[in-house]
């Protein structure tokens, strides 16, 4: 029985083998006409003659994972040459500066810009060595080592014969590339990039926290941060509920373009032309959809948030009973630390940041700067002043009251002393939320006068 | 049982015989490999040859049969590392501070047909720093005695170029420490040094060199923290420092030594340790290789002047 059993296992197996090599018999012939190779170099060519044919260059937006969004000019030769303008800064917008690429067959074909030029500044790490201090992108958002963590060599996702559609092949950035046209070109070549980016840099001589746009009959507020390219809306819909949005943006010759249209349910705008800084009347005048609209700093915002300070509060004591920091102390008519906290000392202590520390005591609060010893290892707290547990009024403001002082003598004058006496301002503060480990307390009396806090 | 048995050898072999007929037979293919020419990369990259492609044929490729690649690629970085390419101003600056600060020097001491025979032939060069998740920056670095890659180049500056501070002249002697020190293992590997040298520190070797200071490092009779971490890294080091910190500069490192480490080694040992790899450092040179060290060390110490301060 044992043998027979074997004896016929074995007939299965030569059975089996003999069908797995009889199956290697092929037939068919290749796919394509031409081989691989032949159809990757025409792939090479077929990109090579669109990008350097391009008789005006091409428009080109870069988003790199790290943030922001940022529009070049590029004009290829067909000589591995490249031109390009950038709106990363001032200068990179109006001077032409000239590098290589080369298209090379990597897993895809792949356009790789392969000395420095104005769109590696994304992508440069920064240096912090003893020998070298140098920050790129760091005011942008860019990280040391990493930079914005954008890319300098692409994969061609598609190209049509007026777009070219790439993704960057280390960290997946997108670029997208349009054929510029004449009249394009010679803006470009003008330095006319620079123009509503210098505009839009008044920005920060509107000292007012809140800055209102009224346009197309209705109301928004708007957050501009032109280091980071981002822009946020706050406005009420017609359900009279509160929403925001958030797009990053970047330059063109005529304006700004959001790289996600706002639509608020009754009109959509793509972005800003004729940005245009009025010194006396401290505001912008710009255009959307062929309707000119103001953008002018105002003392109250648009809408009150009236959950964030206890939000503010409670995430301090839900993050397991730690506090909110800021470095900065409070900034008041465009000027950070304005009460000069950062020269604060106590004996041979320095100042560290400022902190508020929810339910410090069962029926107060602390408001304090916190201070470094000298060894610089330990944080230490000589004095503060405790306000009374957190109360909201009914419009959503935050007025603190003193219940007393803790600790050592608290300064009657100097830094900790402004700060202090700003702290208890009698008309409270509107608090808005920023992220999600940082909130903004605005002076109700002058919202020119504000705190960053954040964990 | 025999029968048994002698079936079943019979079984193998037909089954073997059928295997072998099968594998030899089956897969028979003709097709021919195509025009390998047309390959795509096959040879190198390809780009239209510029002005600074042609100085490195005519100063480096020529004469030394040096390749220098200046343009971007990724397959020469690690892939989790973010790095830029230099900016092509700054190549030919760089590879000519090389060329005086090295080969020249050596070229004069050794002769040219030992430039020709030793050198690495493979530069890379990058813009940025290589920043690595312990926090460190490598600034350079080199494979089998034929690639190096250096790093940063973006921030070279010599005297002379436009935006040159004092403070640049650590970077360039980073990257003159960089090669010498490559260069150094190449002529090891070649033909080894003296075992006495792995004598003189034997026991202070360590894997934790990054978390020491210069100044710790040389009171335990080393010339830099990285030298701690092996003996022939220790070798190279004192070749590449004594190269490029010059024979006076050296001496200073060497007299500044006071006080007792940790491990108990005194000034008088430091110093004295330093001053044996020293005098192993240039017997070697001096019987291995022909060369008078202290000539190629001052030779070498005016070049780096000239290009610093």
């Amino acid at each position: 029985m044992v043998q027979y059993l074997s004896t016929k296992t074995f007939s299965f197996c030569l059975i089996a083998l003999l069908a797995v090599f009889a199956a290697c018999k092929k037939e068919q012939g290749p796919a394509f006409d031409q081989s691989p190779d032949e159809r990757i170099n025409a792939t090479l060519a077929k990109y090579q003659t669109l990008l350097s044919g391009s008789q005006y260059g091409w428009k080109a937006v870069v988003q790199p994972a790290g943030g922001g969004a940022y529009s070049f000019y590029l004009k290829f030769n067909d000589a591995n040459r490249v031109v390009m303008y950038s709106d990363f800064d001032s200068s990179t917008a109006v001077t032409p500066g000239e590098s290589s690429y080369r298209l090379k067959s990597l897993q895809q074909p792949s356009l790789i810009f392969d000395t420095y030029s104005y769109l590696h500044l994304l992508s440069d790490p920064n240096e912090n060595t003893t020998t070298i201090q140098s920050n790129v992108n760091g005011l942008r958002g860019g990280t040391l080592g990493q930079g914005l963590q954008s890319d300098f060599e692409f994969a061609f996702d598609t190209a049509t014969t007026d777009s070219i559609s790439l993704t960057g092949r280390q960290h997946g950035t997108k670029a997208y590339f349009v054929k510029a046209t004449q009249q394009e070109a010679a803006a470009y070549e003008n330095r006319q990039l620079a123009a509503p980016l210098l505009q839009l840099q008044n920005i920060n001589k509107i000292l007012y926290y809140f800055k209102r746009l009224t346009l197309g009959g209705k109301q928004y507020d708007v957050s501009i941060n032109d280091n980071t390219k981002t822009i946020s809306f706050t406005w009420i819909d017609n359900n009279g509920a509160v929403r925001i949005f958030n797009t990053t943006f970047y330059y063109t010759t005529t304006g700004i373009v959001f790289t996600t249209p706002f639509n608020d349910g009754s009109q959509t705008i793509t972005g800003f032309t004729g940005i245009t800084w009025n010194d006396a009347a401290n505001s912008f005048t710009l255009s959307a959809n062929n309707t000119t609209g103001t953008l002018v700093g105002v003392n109250s915002p648009i809408v009150v948030d009236r959950e964030a300070p206890i939000r503010w509060w409670n995430a301090a004591l839900n993050a397991g009973n730690t506090y909110w920091i800021s470095v900065d102390g409070f900034h008041v008519n465009g000027v950070d630390d304005a009460y000069n906290l950062k020269s604060l000392r106590s004996g041979t202590s320095s100042y560290f940041y400022m902190l508020y520390w929810p339910q410090y005591g069962a029926t107060y609060d602390l408001f304090a700067p916190v201070f470094l010893n000298e060894a610089k290892t330990e944080l230490e707290l000589f004095y503060g002043t405790a306000p009374r547990t957190l109360t909201i009024n009914a419009d959503g403001r935050v007025v603190f009251r003193e219940l007393g002082t803790l600790g050592a003598q608290y300064p009657a004058t100097g830094p900790a002393a402004l700060s202090r006496t700003q702290f208890y301002n009698a008309g409270g503060y509107y608090f808005v939320q920023t992220s999600a480990t940082s909130y903004d307390m605005i002076s109700a009396a002058d919202a020119r006068i504000w705190i960053t806090w954040e964990m | 049982m025999m029968k048994y048995k002698a079936k079943r050898m019979k079984v193998k072999i037909s089954l073997l015989v059928i295997c072998l007929t099968t594998l030899f037979s089956s897969c028979k293919k003709e097709e021919p490999l195509g025009n390998v020419d047309n390959i795509s990369g096959l040879g190198g990259d390809m780009w239209a040859e510029g002005p600074i492609d042609k100085w490195i044929y005519d100063n480096l490729t020529v004469p030394y049969n040096i390749a220098v690649k200046y343009k971007w690629d990724q397959s020469e970085i690690a892939l989790n590392r973010t790095v830029v390419p230099v900016k092509e101003e700054q190549v030919i600056p760089v590879m000519s501070a090389i060329k005086k600060a090295w080969i020249d020097v050596y070229e004069a001491e050794a002769g040219s047909l030992f430039v020709k025979k030793y050198t690495p032939k493979f530069f890379i060069l990058e813009g940025s720093g290589s920043y690595n998740p312990d926090g460190t920056t490598t600034l350079g670095t080199a494979e089998g005695g034929r690639k190096v890659v250096l790093y940063q180049l973006n921030y070279f500056r010599t005297r002379g170029m436009p935006g040159f501070v004092p403070a640049d002249s650590s970077l360039i002697k980073e990257v003159f420490h960089t090669i010498h020190h490559e260069f150094g293992h190449i002529l090891h590997q070649t033909v080894m040094y003296p075992l006495d040298y792995k004598r003189i520190s034997v026991g202070l070797y360590t894997t934790n060199w990054n978390n020491i200071s210069d100044a710790a490092a040389r009171l335990d009779g080393f010339i830099s923290p990285y030298s701690m971490s092996g003996p022939d890294e220790d070798f190279v080091e004192m070749i590449s420092i004594m190269l490029t910190e010059g024979r006076a500069g050296f001496d200073r490192i060497v007299n500044s030594i006071t006080g007792t480490s940790p491990n108990g080694t005194t000034a008088d040992e430091a110093k004295s340790r330093l001053r044996q790899k020293e005098d192993i450092v240039v017997d070697y040179f001096n019987k291995v290789w022909k060369v008078d060290f202290y000539s190629l060390q001052a030779r070498t110490r005016t070049a780096v002047e000239g290009l610093i301060q």
